[in-house]
């Protein structure tokens, strides 16, 4: 039981919250007990900034760390400032998900609109590695036409970035992390390189998923996945163990098989001298005279602290970045910070087989067709792709309380079901919607911040979207032999909330992560992608902070 | 094999053991509550001795603690239904509503029913339109469907509920070869 993290964890969300409960609140004042202090609640004088660095990076989730480690290896002075702990996997990380609590971002976020977003274990990381602590690894690239949706359907909005700007990054990305693959990936363009190892074996969710979708004439292969089929050397770490197929990839990798960053970029941005670190949370950017960021005010163990800069990295995903924007009034003339937010449509199916499947087994996501990425008969924009998946017991008990309604009796008896149970899910494009957005409430957290509030209802795209596909995934499931087959809807991956594009009149940021209004910030995190891509994002937010960090690199240095 | 059999053995890492065996600890003992009042903490308990019924245990797996706890701690998963009031009021108002459903449909408290109106209570919350004055201000159907998934997932991350689904998942050492259909390890015997 890692209690050392538990304990550390609760630094960050203290254990004296903000107190919203009006009776409560009410009981309180009339015994007169005060809440116990919080170092936040008065202005303190601040430390004077005892060093200037390079560069600042706030975040070390998959924006953040890749560049992180390119800046570092061109002799860059950097230092990484991470919310959370930095934990050590193989003694901390136990296979139990209720102990795995502390990797998600669990300080409140408000979920509002028509399809709240789940937010916490669903999307959203903290600790030195971010969310690729509990990413389920898998990394299939966009296909070209994913970055073009308003140049071939005339909605939603392009990318300043072609395909052939990130297919070096993304060769890049997948030989030094290590993706397990298919060679040759069978949708896309030809690639000059294959994967640097052979697919991960298919767990029983992929065996039926190929079952069912040859009946039906869908074309299926082994997914990408950033973990390891065989032993792997790391700069920076060294040997890499092979994945011992324990289906935990959501709540944490205890053998450093899967590809998350506190494996890969950011022991070799170490190497090269990077400063880390952890528990240090940002409440404060600071500008200079001419509009510059100068200096950044962090919280690290109670403490607070200033570090002046001559560059600032924000790369703490699309809540946290466009909080941290929006809190400090920074680079907001463009008026799109917090704007077009999307989330991927995610809708699972499941169903029962006669078969022993033991769905805990093996690398969750480990088949992949993008067959429904341009579907003939779609009467919508954009497509999608299917993967079959994996799922841990946990997650799943409250899927089925939330999705089928199910309680008492009939809960238990359908739970025991458990090791005959599979399921499979789509990944789909999202269009931007004026109705979507993230926002500042009047509420406040522990830190005596204002939680962000994040509106989202699925359009007429996404419901068109996802009726295609559970049509095409119930035939699949029907095809494989599934009985009491069912859908529970979900949507996934928070994007766009700082968006990247030619102009600072509807974008935040350039095609090189610099931010219009301020020249010496840069953003790389899923808030800066101008279309939420058909694809899961981690590969991408990998790739551009690598271009991100070459661009700057090139520019500056 | 159950968790008896491999709790002890050397297919468990030790950060495995420690979150288990601390949960089983628990299980059992007698347990205070620190945020809700008594009243309210039992009546919790009995709410969710119907969404999970556990008739063939002597003692049964503990649910309503870990939500006081959470309660008292402040701790949040994350995220919350923008339509619902924070955690701690939802909680209270909520049971306080449960109350008043019990009340308008049989003129008793929720304790004090048998199994079967119980389930008439709680069948009409999950329905979403609930009678009390409490439902006009508290959705029904977000906040059973929050009080629902908290006390499952307290359920099926106990031992006992992983054996009752035949999950070993936590026998995490060495390693699963055997991942594919109808192929299992002989600890998943």
């Amino acid at each position: 039981m890692p209690d050392e993290e538990i304990a550390e964890e609760s630094l960050l969300t203290p254990t004296e919250p903000a107190i919203q409960d009006p009776l409560l609140r009410e009981l309180l004042a009339e015994n007169q007990i005060a809440p116990a202090d919080s170092t936040l609640e008065k202005a303190q004088p601040l430390p004077p900034a005892t060093e200037e660095v390079d560069c600042i990076v706030i975040g070390l989730g998959a924006g953040g760390a890749p560049l992180l480690a390119r800046l570092a290896q061109a002799g860059l002075k950097v230092v990484a400032l991470e919310a959370g702990p930095w934990h050590n996997p193989e003694k901390d990380f136990a296979t139990d998900e209720r102990a795995q609590d502390f990797l998600f971002w669990n300080d409140e976020r408000l979920a509002a609109g028509g399809d709240p977003l789940a937010m916490g274990k669903n999307n959203s990381g903290t600790g030195v590695g971010g969310s690729t602590l509990h990413y389920t690894a898998y990394t299939p690239r966009p296909l070209p036409d994913d970055l073009h949706i308003k140049r071939d359907f005339g909605v939603g909005e392009d990318w300043p970035l072609t395909y052939d700007d990130l297919a070096p990054y993304y060769a890049e990305v997948e030989r030094f992390i290590g993706v397990s693959g298919p060679t040759p990936y069978p949708w896309g363009p030809a690639r000059p390189t294959g994967y640097p190892m052979a697919p991960l074996p298919l767990n029983s969710a992929a065996q039926l998923m190929v079952r069912g979708a040859e009946k039906i004439g869908i074309q299926t292969s082994p997914a990408p996945n950033a973990a390891l089929s065989a032993r792997y050397f790391q700069e920076g770490v060294g040997w890499r163990e092979a994945c011992t197929n324990r289906g935990f990839c959501q709540a944490g990798c205890s053998n450093g098989a899967k590809s998350s960053m506190d494996v890969t970029f950011i022991p070799l941005a170490v190497k090269h001298g990077a400063d880390i670190r952890p528990n240090s949370f940002v409440t404060e950017i600071e500008r200079n005279e001419r509009g510059h960021v100068s200096a950044v005010v962090y919280v690290q163990n109670g403490q607070n602290h200033r570090l002046a800069c001559k560059n600032l990295f924000l790369c703490g995903g699309s809540v946290e970045t466009p909080r941290l924007l929006l809190l400090n009034e920074l680079a907001l003339t463009s008026g799109q910070v917090g704007r077009n937010l999307m989330a991927h449509p995610g809708l699972q199916v499941w169903g029962t087989f006669p078969d022993e499947v033991r769905p805990n087994k093996g690398i969750p996501g480990g088949l992949i067709s993008q067959d429904t990425h341009r579907p003939k008969d779609a009467d919508f924009v954009g497509g999608y792709l299917l993967q079959s998946i994996g799922v841990m017991p946990v997650t799943f008990s409250g899927q089925v309380a939330r999705g089928r309604k199910l309680w008492g009796q009939p809960l238990r008896d359908y739970m025991r079901q458990f090791n005959h149970i599979a399921g499979i899910n789509i990944l789909g494009d999202c269009l931007p919607h004026t109705s979507n957005y993230l926002e500042l409430s009047d509420e406040q957290d522990a830190r005596q911040l204002p939680k962000p509030r994040l509106h989202f209802t699925a359009q007429e795209n996404e419901h068109r979207m996802n009726a295609h596909a559970e049509k095409v995934m119930r035939d699949i499931w029907a095809a494989a032999g599934a009985t009491d087959i069912w859908s529970f809807q979900r949507y996934a991956h928070v994007i766009g909330t700082a968006r990247m594009g030619l102009s600072g009149d509807d974008a935040v940021v350039d095609r090189d992560g610099r931010a219009f209004d301020v020249p010496n910030l840069y953003i790389c995190d899923n808030s800066v992608f101008p279309s939420a891509l058909s694809v899961n994002p981690a590969l991408t937010i990998m790739a551009l902070s690598l271009r991100t960090a070459d661009r700057f690199l090139a520019n500056n240095v | 094999m159950t968790s008896q059999d491999l709790l002890p053995s050397s297919h468990v890492s030790a950060a495995t053991h420690a979150a288990l065996s601390q949960r089983l600890a628990e299980t059992g003992a007698a347990y205070e509550p620190q945020f809700l009042a008594p009243e309210t903490f039992r009546l919790l308990e009995a709410v969710a001795a119907r969404l999970f019924p556990q008739p063939e245990r002597s003692v049964p797996i503990p649910l309503a603690p870990s939500v006081d706890q959470r309660l008292t701690e402040g701790r949040a998963d994350g995220w919350r239904y923008d339509a619902l009031p924070p955690d701690r009021e939802a909680y209270r108002l909520g049971l306080g509503g449960i109350q008043e459903i019990a009340q308008s449909l049989f003129q008793t408290d929720f304790e004090a029913l048998d199994a079967t109106k119980q389930d008439e209570v709680i069948e009409a919350l999950a329905s979403g339109n609930p009678p009390g004055a409490v439902w006009q201000m508290l959705p029904a159907g977000r906040f059973f469907e929050e009080m629902l998934a908290e006390l499952t997932e307290a359920y099926y991350a106990h031992p006992w509920a992983q054996d009752e689904i035949g999950y070993t998942g936590y026998a995490d050492l060495p390693a699963w070869t055997k991942i594919g259909l109808n192929e299992k390890e002989p600890r998943e015997a």
